[in-house]
């Protein structure tokens, strides 16, 4: 199993001037020392509008920081919102390219659809068509990296014949993932190929039915690349600490922090009915762990808090789950200070790391 | 920490709904037809919604206009404006003001579950092309709003999100201001969604004088089975509900 660590970038009120700054460098430090430390991915999402939440509109404006002082470590661009409202095709094909570029091959792509009211209307998008803009625009993503002349007629965009630059330096294209927080979309990762990139934290019966299912369906695929991504990727939080009592308790925070931020969110669901967002996604499960009566119960099911006795093992289930990758968000509105996010990293990287033996390669080449 | 609201309750304690327990029996409402209409609104709403709860990121409005073709006081129609928001993590909408069709609803929605509610004349009408709610009262039309091109969605795609209302309870010896927790269940057999019209809302009748409708969202109309359940929460309105929840049973 490999581990990665994962951005919102929440940013808490009374917002100043020096908030968001301390924010994005503090988040830096943690990618410089992630990097040193062995992590594997550094993934960043694409919010818009989500207050306190998250302020990270241009992740590859922060990924390409990341790259820039790092070494081995491959950045997520991750998830792209893939409606044409968000963001053109073409742009998605030549911002990707220049950081998988810029890092040297390190780029992951993450593709999804937003999940909320406020960012779907806020870009004036038709939230019954964005399964199927999704659909159009990762079957176009790698033929726009890998053809030299590229030309499409579709029913959110077309373009004639022209060459898409620059290329991107993995042979083939980037490794391509799909967020899956909805019920089924496993199955459509499965059916395109696609990595699973899970948002959704802890329960482990319920995850591992539907990792099962995504694996059972995935030898039938059409892949959308000229490779399959079969990997399962979930997030987690993390925060370990020496006396197992202070990282549950500090983590815990955490994660209700999160919780409750995510919670404020207007969902599509909740204001706009319509067969595309057939459930709530995470946020019933968040909510509940947030301030339901069993909170504390089910916020340490499977999570990455405490001593790293008890973080390896709900490390280890979540292995014997079927997960490849684990993506650990490390703060939350700044809760944790910076100095003990970085000293839970390295003791994360000196006690538990070492246990998980590396058993799958590359699903690509990081050079050509 | 999110925003929380900024109403001052103290102004408008005289005008709210004075409950003497929380012992309502449920109703049951078989049969309901509901159109319900949400809009984004201004920020300055955050005014209107009380301390305990979060404003929505945008804030926003719904719309109910209900027909009850059967309850425990006879058929009858009720209209709504809630303004919806958070307590803590769970979305709720705030019951700004009701107007109900008989006299015996309103009185009754009112003291059971603290309802503002007040008589009027509520209608709703259904057309091919439309669907029509109207709500006059005291001789002036409040509220007229309407389900444009609707047409036939799965009854699984429509949520209702749970009521507040904000009421006087005794509490022994003193009188507190508390958010009512009235969250029914819904059995919905049909539904349909079109686009939300809304030709006119008065703000002051229904006591949202700072309340701006900008942008809208979407509209539906559901026959169902549903309730008034008893009460089971109710919420210190000044604290954040995460301290000032009460189980009620």
């Amino acid at each position: 199993m490999k581990f990665g660590i994962f951005y919102e970038l929440s940013v808490p009120r009374p917002w100043t001037r020096e908030s968001e700054r301390i924010v994005y460098d503090n988040a830096l430090a943690q990618v410089k020392l992630a990097d040193e430390l062995g992590f594997d991915q550094v993934w960043a999402v694409e919010h818009h509008f989500l207050e306190e939440y998250s302020h990270c509109p241009a992740p590859e404006l922060f990924l390409t920081a990341c790259a820039m002082t790092t070494k081995r470590i491959r950045v997520g661009h991750g998830i792209i919102v893939c409606v044409p409202e968000f963001n053109h095709p073409i742009k998605i094909a030549e911002r990707t390219a220049v950081l998988d570029i810029l890092s040297g091959g390190r780029l992951e792509v993450g593709t999804g659809r937003s999940a909320t009211w406020t960012e779907l209307a806020g870009f004036n998008a038709d939230p019954d068509i964005t399964k199927k803009s999704w659909d159009e625009f990762v079957r176009c993503l790698p033929k726009m990296w890998t053809s030299e002349k590229f030309s499409f007629e579709g029913e959110f965009w077309s373009m004639p014949s022209r060459t898409i630059l620059p290329k991107v330096y993995q042979q083939p294209h980037p490794p391509m993932w799909v967020a899956v927080t909805s019920p089924g979309t496993e199955l459509d990762a499965a059916d395109r190929g696609l990595g699973s990139l899970r948002l959704t934290f802890g329960q482990f019966a319920e995850q591992g039915t539907r990792i099962a299912e995504y694996r059972r369906r995935f030898p039938l695929c059409t892949p959308v690349g000229e490779f399959v991504n079969d990997q399962v990727s979930t997030v987690n939080f993390l925060y370990c600490h020496e006396d197992d009592a202070v990282g549950l308790k500090r983590g815990r925070q955490m994660a209700n922090t999160f919780n409750y931020l995510a919670s404020q969110l207007t969902s599509v669901r909740e204001v706009y009915p319509a067969k595309s967002y057939p459930s709530l996604g995470l946020l019933p499960q968040l909510r509940r762990q947030a301030t339901g009566p069993e909170a504390s119960e089910q916020a340490g099911e499977g999570l990455a808090l405490g001593g790293p006795e008890r973080v390896l093992r709900a490390l280890k289930r979540w292995e014997a789950v079927g997960v490849d990758r684990v993506n650990f968000l490390l703060n939350t509105a700044e809760s944790i200070p910076q100095d003990q996010v970085l000293e839970s990293l390295r003791l994360f990287a000196r006690e538990v790391m070492p246990a998980f033996a590396e058993t799958k390669t590359p699903v690509a080449g990081g050079s050509r | 920490m999110p925003l929380f609201g900024q109403l001052e309750v103290k102004p408008i304690a005289g005008r709210l709904a004075r409950l003497k327990d929380l012992d309502a029996e449920a109703w049951t409402l078989p049969r309901a037809e509901i159109l319900q209409l949400s809009l984004e609104v201004g920020d300055d709403a955050i005014a209107l919604l009380p301390r305990a709860m979060h404003p929505a990121v945008p804030p926003y409005a719904t719309l109910l206009v209900t027909a009850y073709p059967e309850s425990p006081v006879g058929p009858f129609n009720l209209a709504q404006l809630r303004l919806m928001g958070r307590a803590g993590a769970h979305p709720r909408g705030y019951v700004l003001a009701a107007v109900a069709s008989t006299p015996a609803a309103a009185g009754a929605l009112c003291e059971r579950w603290g309802f503002p509610a007040s008589l009027g004349a509520v209608t709703l009408r259904r057309y091919h092309d439309q669907i029509f709610a109207t709500v006059r009262r005291d001789g002036e039309t409040i509220l007229d709003l309407s389900l444009v091109d609707p047409e036939p969605i799965s009854p699984a795609d429509v949520q209702y999100i749970h009521s507040v209302t904000l009421v006087r309870l005794a509490d022994g010896e003193r009188v507190t201001s508390q958010l009512v927790q009235v969250d029914p269940h819904y059995t919905v057999h049909k539904a349909e969604r079109g686009r939300p019209r809304v030709a006119r809302l008065a703000p002051e009748a229904w006591n949202a004088p700072t309340l701006e409708l900008l942008h809208p969202i979407s509209a539906s109309l559901s026959t169902c089975d549903t309730d008034l359940p008893r009460i089971r929460f109710v919420m210190d309105a000044d604290l954040p509900v995460v301290q000032g929840t009460r189980k009620v049973r």
